[in-house]
């Protein structure tokens, strides 16, 4: 095969097309509903990838997830908040596991995104929140984030265990 | 909230029974788990073995509890799950509990 035919390639010019395991969901972004997600993506990888992976992928999207269910949500005291939708799509790949993630809540703050890890503790003032976008750095590469019209989409990979 | 309480004397032992400490529970977790300790007024030894899953809310949910303890008093986190282990470690949390890998 000549590199102009592969360029062409479809699926027509795959020898052999690959099955991977893959996940979708579309959901109102609310705690409940994100434990039901989670419960389902750990089912549909468990047997594809080890625990290790496993483990952190579920924490990332949980993390992810729930920060659109507490965050994202519009109104305020004096009208009923309006819960966003979230779209999840999660796929295997050979390095890793990729996601997206998008949502038609409010936009997601700049400064999530700065580079972050947390301070080592202080005993006397412990920090009770902050812990998400540290884990969520901390647990994947090329983390991304691009905002059009009314939605955020964030895409990421969790990567694969050294063996 | 399945949390199994016993005073033991020296301290209070509180099995940890829910496998999941997420956002779903997290704030009846904190809630319970402050009534327990400040009841209690005791060193604290909670058997994680249970716990399969933590996120960042949980993790709130715990350090929580710690600062409504006095910090002479410890938590002492007993046979924590991998996913769990690593949930504190990231946060650096692991240092403000005593962890223990075999309930003893």
């Amino acid at each position: 095969m000549t590199s102009t035919d592969r360029q062409k390639a479809g699926f027509h010019g795959c020898r052999q097309l690959k099955t991977e395991p893959m996940f979708h969901r579309v959901f109102r972004a609310e705690s409940d509903a994100v434990r039901a997600a989670l419960t389902d993506i750990r089912a549909r990888f468990g047997g594809a990838v080890d625990a290790g992976t496993l483990g952190r992928l579920e924490l990332v999207l949980a993390e992810v997830m729930n920060n659109v269910a507490e965050h994202a949500g519009f109104g305020d005291q004096t009208a009923p908040a309006r819960l966003p939708w979230i779209h999840v799509t999660v796929v295997r790949h050979d390095s890793g596991i990729a996601c997206a993630i998008t949502d038609d809540g409010i936009s997601l703050p700049e400064e999530c995104l700065a580079p972050r890890s947390m301070p080592a503790p202080d005993s006397d003032d412990l920090p009770e929140g902050g812990f998400g976008w540290c884990l969520i750095q901390g647990l994947t590469q090329s983390l991304c984030y691009y905002r059009e019209k009314h939605r955020n989409f964030l895409a990421f990979s969790v990567p694969m265990e050294q063996a | 909230m399945q949390l199994i309480v016993a005073d033991t004397g020296g301290h209070i032992a509180i099995t940890v029974k829910e496998p999941r400490i997420d956002a779903a529970i997290a704030t009846s977790f904190k809630d319970k788990m402050r009534e327990i300790v400040l009841q209690g007024r005791k060193p604290v030894q909670m058997d994680m073995r249970s716990v399969d899953f933590m996120d960042s809310s949980g993790l709130g949910a715990m350090v929580a509890v710690r600062k409504a303890l006095p910090s002479e008093l410890p938590i002492i986190l007993v046979g924590m799950t991998p996913n769990v282990e690593r949930v504190f470690r990231l946060t650096r949390m692991d240092t403000v509990f005593q962890i223990q890998s075999e309930v003893t």
